[in-house]
């Protein structure tokens, strides 16, 4: 349900009143009320009078009672289902996000490793690079488009990403000449990219989840109710007022309002619950394992980009094999809190063992077999064995992430049914209320 | 009567479809607070520090004596090169990869490749009899002698400069190429003003200078009044800064400077002379007294059977000429 808009230009008032305003007599309330409705406090007087003015005051106060709980279940059965939505969107856009910062890094690795090869990269590694480069491009519009609040950040990152883009770009085409600057560039790509790019890219991320996170707490708002309860033991006490006063002790339209109340205010409690409770099963499930599967991709291809410039900066690279090992624990621990990871844990591990033997070869001081190991397709190459890592991953987080929406959106959609019901419900006991307690006050006279 | 409670009827039914169309725009959209961006730190100011008064002497060229002739690796008793180098099978040796001519990256076969490079696998092939015996280790100029004190690597070859302020940290072979600052502008400079090819530092004022941290050309740089200071980690990354608008003029080596230049034709090298005298020894560490023998008889060797020369003039003939006489090194520290 969507805020009511309204385009209707505030009114500016006249300038031409402003000058004479003494001579105009003020305007009050309570002027405008004593000459403006005569009798109005009268009517209410003789209204409220005596017995039958009491059972229309608690007639009155009922009906509220019943269009209190009606308007309140509704709006929580729509609020819940809206928190639904919200949440499936704000999860959509984490995976968005996620895809982006994955693509990036890719694109760093592939680069990279072109670069390691020497000569003319290869037409399949400039394809690879200017797929996730794509990507990349089109991601940062689609999030942009699909959350308004991560507009200035998304729009800082293209910024930087088209920094990356041209850097990377020169550095190709100096290398192309087989000029030394070329190196120099890439260098700086690498730098920025994960200095400004990426730290904006985990922060739209981070943000996102924080959101997801809101509105899954959200989607259970059954604390809404308490309100519906009251006005329930509120109408009792009306109902149990009015026995006492009339010693009639079944009124038979009373009595069904109470019961159609109950009833509806049992019915919107189960469905925000089951809500709540799907919502959370999805959050701490799918979305859960979604969201580190993504963590896993970035952080192995963070540690292939680091292979590959620790190799390019040739026995000084200590500090990326570092990043390397840092990125190896973080990968391992994700690995070892996902359920069912057995094949992409043994995937990983033929790409360690890869990876040791290329460290093992530089560290001996044998770097041009290192590099050879390094950029391998051979089935112990390390090309090989993280590419066949990388495509399994990024296939188990694309499932995990389409299982998390596709089950958000089939949650709650019940609900606006069931809201348009409750709120039927709601007036027909009104309707009834009115009829009980007019029944009384006929039967009084 | 009757008709009161018709109106409160109508009434309350009024108020019921108020009530109950406010309830159903209850659930209004929510608003997300903006995506914060993350917060960077303020860019340092560019390293200006206050240029050292260099320490002084008459002897910054002078080396150990070579041994008499080279031993075999059996004779060699010496327990650095004996436990550490024989030991390990290849030699350490730092070197520049984006030095061109001197240490740069061939980026078509991905190899090092230059003059500096050259005299390390002359070092290795004595030792080892196999030039490629030799492990390149690619560092900074600032990381040069931090690593030979380390014992990271054992030998330096990266266009380093002798000087006494250095022979008090390492030691360094007998000189084995000369060269000399001078400063490469952006030709940029030449459309503001014609005789901007003639300018030396002292020239430059007002204009970004850059030159690498922890090099003599910084030193020197920081000593004269005019140029803004820029510095990057390499010449190669003076010429990225170059590019990229944020420097004017690059300082460095004349050698280096025809590296440079050979990559952008849009630079130029000025004819102002050389202000210094770069002589180029092999840094080692400052205990490695037997290895600093044992390599200036490798390089007197060199230059006696013209190898020295061969190697000038496969790098260095094509930019500078054909090969001079090498430097004549001085002995007896």
């Amino acid at each position: 349900m969507s805020a009511p808009t309204t385009n209707i230009p505030v009114a500016i008032p006249a300038a031409g009143s402003s000058g004479t305003p003494a001579a105009q007599q003020p305007r009050t309330i309570a002027g405008s009320l004593s000459g403006g409705v005569p009798g109005a406090r009268g009517i209410a007087g003789r209204l409220l009078h005596g017995t039958p003015g009491r059972m229309r005051l608690f007639g009155l106060l009922g009906v509220i009672a019943a269009v209190l709980l009606g308007a309140v279940s509704a709006n929580a059965l729509l609020a819940s289902q809206a928190a639904v939505e919200r949440a499936a969107n704000n999860t959509a856009q984490v995976v968005r996000a996620q895809s982006i910062h994955v693509d990036l890094l890719r694109d760093d690795a592939v680069a990279t490793n072109a670069f390691l090869v020497g000569g003319l990269e290869s037409p399949d590694s400039r394809a690879r690079y200017e797929g996730a480069m794509a990507r990349v491009a089109s991601g940062i519009a689609k999030a942009a488009a699909a959350q308004p609040a991560d507009g200035t950040a998304l729009g800082a990152l293209a910024e930087r990403v088209q920094v990356y883009a041209a850097l990377v770009e020169q550095a190709r085409s100096n290398n192309r000449l087989g000029l030394p600057v070329g190196a120099q560039y890439l260098t700086q790509a690498s730098a920025g990219l994960r200095a400004d790019a990426i730290p904006i890219v985990e922060q739209v991320v981070k943000a996102n989840e924080q959101r997801s996170q809101k509105e899954f707490d959200r989607s259970n708002s059954s604390l809404q109710l308490l309100v519906g309860v009251v006005s329930l033991i509120g109408l009792v006490a009306i109902a149990v007022w009015l026995a006492r006063r009339t010693h009639r002790y079944l009124n038979a339209s009373l009595t069904g309002a109470i019961a159609l109340l109950l009833v509806a205010l049992f019915v919107t409690a189960t469905t925000i619950t089951g809500i709540g409770t799907a919502t959370r099963d999805v959050s701490r499930g799918d979305f859960q394992s979604a969201v580190t599967l993504a963590d896993v991709t970035t952080a192995a291809n963070d540690a292939r980009a680091n292979e590959s410039l620790t190799l390019i900066k040739r026995g000084s690279g200590q500090a990326n094999e570092t990043s390397w090992k840092t990125d190896k624990s973080a990968v391992d621990t994700d690995l070892a809190r996902l359920a069912s990871s057995a094949r992409l844990t043994s995937l990983w591990g033929a790409y360690v063992d890869a990876h040791v033997k290329v460290r093992e070869l530089d560290n001996g001081g044998r770097w041009d077999e290192a590099v050879k190991l390094s950029t391998s397709g051979t089935s112990a190459g390390a090309a090989k064995t993280f590419d066949d890592f990388d495509v399994a991953v990024t296939q188990a987080r694309d499932d995990a992430a389409k299982a998390t929406v596709t089950s958000l959106n089939g949650l709650g959609g019940s609900a606006p049914l069931i809201a348009v019901v409750v709120a039927l419900a709601a007036l027909a006991a009104s309707w009834l209320i009115t009829r009980g307690i007019g029944q009384r006050i006929e039967e009084y006279r | 009567m009757s008709a009161l409670s018709t109106a409160l009827r109508r009434r309350i039914s009024t108020l019921v479809a108020v009530v109950g169309l406010g309830a159903l725009a209850g659930c209004s959209g929510v608003t997300y607070a903006e995506t914060p961006l993350p917060t960077t730190a303020a860019p340092r100011p560019s390293s200006s520090a206050p240029p050292v008064a260099a320490p002084t002497c008459t002897n910054a060229t002078q080396s150990y004596d070579p041994l008499p002739s080279l031993p075999s690796r059996d004779q060699i008793t010496d327990p650095t090169m004996r436990d550490s180098i024989i030991k390990r099978g290849y030699l350490v040796v730092g070197v520049s990869a984006d030095t061109y001519l001197f240490g740069a990256r061939n980026a078509f076969t991905g190899g090092i490749e230059g003059f500096d490079i050259d005299m390390s696998r002359a070092v290795a092939k004595a030792i080892f009899g196999d030039p490629n015996k030799v492990q390149l280790r690619v560092i900074t100029a600032g990381d040069r002698i931090p690593l030979l004190k380390d014992r990271e690597v054992d030998m330096v070859a990266r266009n380093m400069s002798m000087t006494c302020g250095r022979w008090n940290d390492i030691a360094f072979s007998a000189e084995y190429y000369r060269s000399g600052q001078k400063v490469l502008i952006s030709k940029s400079l030449l459309a503001d003003d014609k005789n901007a090819g003639s300018w030396g530092l002292a020239d430059l004022k007002g204009k970004r200078v850059c030159a690498p941290a922890g090099t003599t050309s910084l030193t020197k740089l920081q000593q004269v009044q005019g140029p803004v200071v820029v510095t990057a980690a390499t010449h190669t990354g003076c010429l990225v800064l170059l590019q990229q608008g944020k420097a004017d003029a690059i300082t460095g080596d004349d050698t280096v400077l025809a590296g440079l230049a050979a990559q952008d034709p849009n630079t130029v090298i000025t004819s102002a002379k050389a202000i210094t005298v770069e002589p180029y020894g092999l840094g080692l560490n400052k205990a490695d007294t037997y290895l600093a023998r044992y390599v200036n008889r490798v390089i007197a060797d060199l230059e006696a059977d013209g190898q020295w020369k061969a190697i000038y003039n496969r790098w260095l003939a094509g930019p500078l000429g054909p090969a001079p006489a090498p430097p004549t090194p001085v002995y007896g520290r």
